[in-house]
């Protein structure tokens, strides 16, 4: 069997799914008709229901619809079209593997095996209507055994429609030879011939019909009777998770950038909760209006990527981490399209090890470490991170470290001897000094604006390395020495940068 | 007219935990790994803030860390940016398990104490882990000392509902009564052996602790060995 899920006024319908949810049923009583052409004579693409009985029809001017009063209008977008498409194609997807787009705003689905998921075609599409409801969309559903029957019962007939094997003809009798797809000069003949509904055109001599319309004539008189058959061509299963939205004055204000944000999220959240997958990564990027081409250059990017120690379909938490990073950054020019891409994932389905510590919850902690990130900052000047797990490099250097991302979900490596140990508080930078020396040992050294004698020294200590590279390459000698001040003994490390030939303070033993 | 036990026991029907008397939990508590230490202090508190000032505070902060990150997730807030990770590392650190905020290192509207005020509210709200230490001892003490004592008092109530050992590393102590160990060291004459500093010895003196009243202004001697030595 065969499901048919058609859209009435699919414009206006596309349109109302922009709106928010609380006021896009109230919105779907008002009067309210799209409008498309050129911009000095927009005219009436869609209309809905109520527009109907106000008395606008299709093709009006936008002047003649607002003569009429009270009716709201909408610019049509083929990109929202496309997007209520896919919305549509998510929705039938979630009960068949097999969907086919058949045109903007019609999809056909097989249901052939489905029967023990869901139940008899009637029940199935009962669960199709309330699904397509919550996602803001009012369908018109039919099954049969053929495709085509299908599509022309949802065109024809309203709320759900359940054709038997055998009684495709008979429901079909009452439809209008319109809807076929035949060109306008054949429906001008049969139209002359005096055949109206499909019930006229099944009960012609089919040899008869063919002598006088060809193949054509023939393949009409099937369709009317409910027996054409036809393979479907299912669309490819996966959906992209991208989503993006254009904005028709490019904006200045995160309020309005966050609006739209935070809409494109849901739907992309919405489709990888339909697909039973999350995301691990997010990947933004805004399209900037550059005012000034410079250079040949017409355009700019802001792109930012997100990687997550978790896979997740938690749209508030992602779009927390959105705002949070477009709250840190500055744009040179407004904005004038967004593009959302999430990368899909499986769902983490259990915690990872029992026996592991508690730990900061995974989704909880990204959204803190971006609120910290916004107090403290990302980068420092040397491109090391702000905030993270510390990291010792495999590099021959004192003092060199990174930061890492920090995850709570890393499993641990093995437990290393606890040691106690002197440490040393480092400056970072190391502090430029300068140190009298008593044969090759430090006698005086000046430390916070002080000269302080040295009372005891430890040293030299020399090392050297990267010489094969003049820029990186370090030389230098370091002392630990005990220094008198005011306030009792300090203990600190010096040394002299052999290649400057530079003494610093690098850290104090605390 | 109501008698007065009639009225609590009118009241207590209404609001069981009206009269009840309030009672600090039965703090858990991390090892430093220094035996004097734990000896002295029994480990530091969970569900409390704690305070270790004076000569040898990162040294025993290490230690701390270095045990804690065995067993929880730690967080470092460090307002001045003098952690050195390779001291970490040699004392046993997990550091994967360690969460370094780098105050101070950029441009930003606060100042290094309130972006370590700040970040450490934030910590405390995400919960999750098991020790936060805030390194203050590089801003100036009077910078320090003037941050109100309602900042102390609401970290030390916040902490307390959560099994979190809050640490702060000062030169000095400041969060007076709100501070459920107060731990202040000082340095003696450091061992130099030969070419080598070998020995940094250090006094402990616990100022404060409210699990042990007897245990108050207790002493004890211990030294670190350097990492060479």
């Amino acid at each position: 069997m065969y499901a048919c899920l058609f859209v009435p006024d699919f414009p206006v319908q596309a349109a109302l799914l922009l709106e928010p949810r609380d006021t896009r049923e109230l919105l779907r009583r008002s009067p309210m008709a799209v409008l498309d052409g050129p911009c000095n004579l927009p005219k009436v693409v869609g209309l809905n229901d109520a527009a109907r009985s106000a008395g606008i029809e299709v093709g009006m001017t936008k002047l003649q619809v607002e003569t009429c009063g009270g009716v709201l209008l909408r610019k049509r977008s083929p990109d929202h079209e496309d997007a209520a498409q896919d919305v549509l194609l998510e929705c039938a997807g979630a009960f068949s593997p097999r969907v086919e787009s058949t045109c903007p705003g019609t999809v056909i689905l097989d249901l052939a095996g489905t029967e023990k998921l869901f139940g008899s075609p009637e029940t199935t599409a009962c669960k199709i209507t309330v699904s397509a409801r919550q996602i803001g969309l009012h369908l018109r559903i039919a099954v049969a055994a053929n495709p085509d029957t299908a599509m022309y019962a949802a065109l024809g007939f309203a709320g759900i429609t359940i054709i038997s094997c055998g009684d495709e003809a008979k429901i079909l009798a009452p439809l209008h030879v319109g809807i076929l797809p035949a060109s306008p000069e054949l429906l001008e003949i049969l139209e002359s011939w005096g055949i109206c509904t499909f019930k006229a055109l099944a009960t012609l001599p089919s040899i008869a019909l063919t002598e006088r319309l060809g193949q054509q004539g023939l393949n009409l008189q099937k369709l009317a009777q409910g027996r054409m058959s036809r393979p479907l061509k299912p669309v490819d299963p996966l959906p992209d998770f991208i989503g993006d939205h254009e904005f028709e004055d490019p904006i200045e204000s995160l309020e309005l950038l966050a609006f739209d944000l935070n809409r494109v999220l849901r739907e992309i959240c919405d489709r990888l909760v339909s697909q039973a997958l999350a995301t691990n990564e997010l990947r933004l990027t805004l399209d900037l209006e550059v005012r000034q081409i410079r250079n040949g250059k017409n355009g700019e990017q802001y792109r930012h990527n997100w990687k997550l120690p978790v896979p997740t379909q938690d749209r508030r938490m992602l779009f927390a981490l959105l705002r949070l990073d477009l709250e840190r950054n500055t744009f040179s020019a407004p904005i004038k399209k967004l593009t959302i891409e999430a990368v899909p994932v499986k769902p983490r389905m259990a915690q990872g090890n029992l026996f592991a510590p508690p730990s900061p919850e995974a989704e909880k902690l990204e959204t803190t470490l971006a609120r910290i990130r916004g107090v403290v900052g990302s980068m420092d000047a040397d491109g090391i991170s702000c905030v993270g797990s510390p990291l010792i490099p495999d590099a021959y250097k004192p003092g060199a470290f990174a930061v890492q991302s920090f995850s709570s979900v890393s499993d641990r490596v093995a437990q290393s001897t606890i040691v106690p140990t002197l440490a040393l508080r480092i400056f970072r930078p190391a502090l430029e000094t300068s140190v009298e020396l008593t044969g090759k040992a430090p006698h005086f050294v000046r430390l916070w604006r002080k000269h302080r004698r040295v009372l005891a020294a430890s040293g030299p200590w020399c090392s050297s390395g990267n010489w094969w590279n003049e820029t990186t390459a370090w030389a230098r000698e370091e002392w630990d020495v005990a220094l008198k001040g005011f306030e009792g003994v300090v203990y600190c490390r010096l040394y002299l940068d052999r290649i400057q030939k530079r003494w610093f303070v690098e850290g104090v033993f605390d | 007219m109501m008698s007065a036990l009639s009225l609590r026991a009118h009241i207590e029907t209404r609001y069981p935990s009206a009269f009840a008397t309030y009672r600090r939990r039965d703090a858990l508590r991390i090892l430093t790994n220094i035996p004097e230490v734990d000896a002295l202090t029994g480990g530091v508190p969970l569900h409390a803030l704690t305070e270790i000032c004076g000569m040898g505070k990162t040294s025993v902060l290490v230690s701390l860390l270095a045990r804690a990150s065995q067993e929880h997730y730690c967080a470092l807030v460090d307002a001045k940016d003098a952690f050195n990770p390779a001291t970490a590392e040699a004392a046993g650190a997990d550091l994967s398990r360690l969460l370094w905020v780098r105050c101070g290192k950029t441009k930003q509207k606060l100042r290094p104490l309130e972006q370590a005020f700040k970040v450490t509210d934030m910590l405390l709200q995400s919960s999750g882990f098991g020790l936060i230490v805030v390194d203050l001892s590089d801003i100036g003490e009077q910078i320090v000392r003037n941050v109100p004592a309602s900042s102390w008092f609401r970290f030390s109530r916040v902490v307390e509902n959560q099994p979190t050992a809050l640490v702060f590393v000062a030169q000095q102590p400041h969060a007076t009564s709100c501070a459920g160990l107060v731990l202040k060291l000082a340095a003696e004459p450091a061992t130099f052996s030969g070419k080598l500093l070998t020995n940094f010895n250090l006094n402990a003196v616990v100022l404060r602790t409210r699990e042990k009243k007897g245990v108050q202004s207790a002493t004890s001697d211990f030294s670190m060995k350097a990492q060479w030595a």
